[in-house]
């Protein structure tokens, strides 16, 4: 791992290793040639899987993010090679007024599907994907319900009643500053 | 008039017929989503051209219930009652990996004890998913009796399942830090926590026992018969390079000839104590998939047996806060499943829940590989190349 690590490090400076992971962050303008890359050359020939984060200030569900960050949909690849030692996650951002970047299929044909779910989720464009159609929603609907702007709409009817459980337990008399289950 | 029926003059018209040209249409076949072998609600719609298939094309989202956007209003200790219901099969597995990701970033020791309890429900729920793998299939390829012995043996497994966790698919019992206290446990006191029920050991030694009697009989009731053979050998082969393409894993990547098993990467379960094979096969057809299940089991079997030996005593819990707010950061955390890899990719920003959860969930990534399986293949063998993938729908829709 650690060997794979630096052989990594020559290739992509900025590349962090955390949690046995290695993070890759890259311009959204080489996202096929990098993945090309680490499959020939660093034998990552196993596609786990491809999602997107929605990173937004104004959420209409769960928290907004604590420090302020600037509006955009980050892309992120999850490889790892055969014997599974080696663990990397690519990830890019694109802006949100243009939600294009190209597809990965022609490296990895497996995100077909993956980008299909994105498409519908987020509505991120993926280009040169031979059929980007909804993979779960019907046809008819309207919106991207992975989006932070995307309300849940039974919330609105109704306030959520879990709220309550995570206001705290309530004291103990032989309060030890922890719970047993 | 020549009767065509006659003897005599039947080689004369089968003759006449082959040089004849007819025009034929593709038809669109419909499969599902209530068929009975689709393990839930997947629909095909498949082209076919006499017993032919080509161009499948499976229509998923009967089941998607947008886990990954409820687990962004829900906090951590809500999102394994959520998890539980990925792979209804093999329940506890799920929460694993969610649960490992959480402690990972809040920097949680568990204890031993812990640790060997959730890895011998984690391999029971293994067993009992390979169980209703190994009933099914026979089911869809033709033999009805396998299902009722496998059905049988299974709940044996379950009903220790349930004896531990209060619950047979849903045990929703892990918490961050450790497990909650048995459900048969009795009462429980804050300085001496009884976990497992009474008996537990001596009722796992004899059911694993049992499992392995079961696959023994399972390899000479369905692997010996001449009919199971001829469905399912050389049909559906799949190989490496386009398996691993796909992102396909778990026993259904061991059956095309790669030894990749997450258990020797797992740092959060203590596998590298315990002594196990991995059963790899050679063609990547039906019947190596079938065998590789089969002989999982049995080694789940070992594995359960050696824990219940070495089974270390201590708490059941870390200390953790009342409140579980994990720290910011992001991490992936995967584990190999009965289905194979599933993980969870947790982005925490410091809150009580998860800015993003993403799951990965095997099911998911093995179906996509059905259009390049099914190309070209007999409409009886869909059947047996789609019962050998093993998908439940509840973990390719999320």
């Amino acid at each position: 791992m650690e060997e794979f690590f630096n052989n990594i490090k020559e290739s992509f400076k900025e590349a962090t290793l955390e949690f046995e992971t290695i993070n890759i962050k890259i311009d959204s303008t080489e996202w096929i040639d990098v993945h090309k890359k680490l499959r020939d050359e660093f034998n990552l020939k196993f596609f786990s899987w491809l999602s997107a984060i929605d990173w937004d200030n104004e959420v209409s569900v769960g928290e907004a993010p604590k420090e302020s960050v600037s509006p955009s949909f980050e892309i992120i690849t999850c490889l790892s090679d055969l014997d599974n030692t080696n663990l990397v996650t690519v990830s890019t951002s694109i802006s949100k007024s243009e939600p294009n970047i190209n597809s990965l299929i022609d490296v990895y044909a497996g995100a077909n599907w993956h980008e299909r779910e994105a498409y519908e989720m987020f509505g991120i464009n993926f280009e040169n994907h031979p059929n980007l159609e909804k993979l779960y929603l019907p046809d008819g609907y309207e919106g991207n319900p992975m989006l932070k702007s995307f309300e849940l709409i039974s919330r609105e009817v109704k306030p959520w009643p879990g709220d309550v459980d995570v206001e705290g337990m309530p004291e103990e008399s032989e309060s030890d500053g922890s719970v047993d289950g | 008039m020549v009767n065509a029926l006659d003897p005599q003059n039947m080689n004369r018209f089968s003759e006449a017929s082959v040089s004849v040209e007819i025009e034929t249409e593709d038809m669109t076949l419909n499969i599902g989503p209530q068929h009975p072998s689709t393990h839930g609600v997947l629909r095909l719609v498949a082209k076919v051209d006499g017993e032919k298939v080509h161009d499948v094309k499976p229509v998923l989202g009967y089941m998607h219930r947008g886990y990954e956007k409820l687990a962004e209003v829900r906090s951590y200790p809500q999102i394994t009652t959520l998890v539980n219901r990925i792979d209804w099969v093999a329940g506890f597995s799920n929460e694993i990996p969610f649960i490992a990701g959480a402690e990972r970033l809040m920097e949680i020791e568990v204890p031993e004890r812990a640790k060997h309890i959730r890895l011998i429900l984690t391999e029971m729920a293994r067993i009992s998913s390979h169980f209703v793998f190994n009933g099914a299939y026979a089911l869809e390829v033709g033999a009805l009796t396998p299902i009722f012995y496998a059905m049988e043996d299974r709940e044996r497994v379950l009903d220790l399942i349930e004896s531990v966790t209060g619950g047979r698919f849903h045990p929703n019992f892990n918490r961050i830090g450790g497990v909650k206290p048995a459900a048969g446990a009795g009462p429980t006191s804050k300085k001496n926590i009884q976990d497992l029920p009474a008996g537990f050991y001596r009722d796992t030694k004899v059911a694993m026992e049992k499992v392995i009697q079961a696959a023994d009989q399972f390899q000479n009731l369905i692997g010996g018969n001449e009919v199971f053979k001829k469905r399912t050998k050389n049909v559906g082969v799949l190989t490496a390079e386009t398996a691993e393409a796909y992102g396909v894993s778990g026993p259904i990547l061991r059956a095309s000839g790669v030894k990749s098993d997450l258990r020797t990467q797992t740092d959060y379960l203590p596998y590298d104590q315990f002594d196990y094979d991995i059963p790899v096969g050679e063609n990547g057809d039906c019947y190596d998939r079938w065998d590789v299940r089969v002989k999982e089991m049995v080694e789940s079997a070992k594995i359960v047996l050696q824990a219940i030996d070495s089974m270390p005593s201590g708490p059941l819990q870390a200390k953790v806060p009342k409140v579980i707010k994990v720290p910011q950061g992001r991490t992936y955390v995967r584990a190999e499943n009965p289905k194979g890899e599933m993980g969870y990719y947790i982005v925490s920003d410091g809150g009580l829940g998860p800015y993003r959860l993403k799951v990965r969930t095997a099911s998911f990534s093995n179906v996509s590989i059905l259009p390049i399986m099914l190309e070209g293949a007999l409409l009886p063998d869909l059947i047996a190349i789609m019962g050998s993938l093993d998908f439940v729908l509840g973990d390719v829709d999320r």
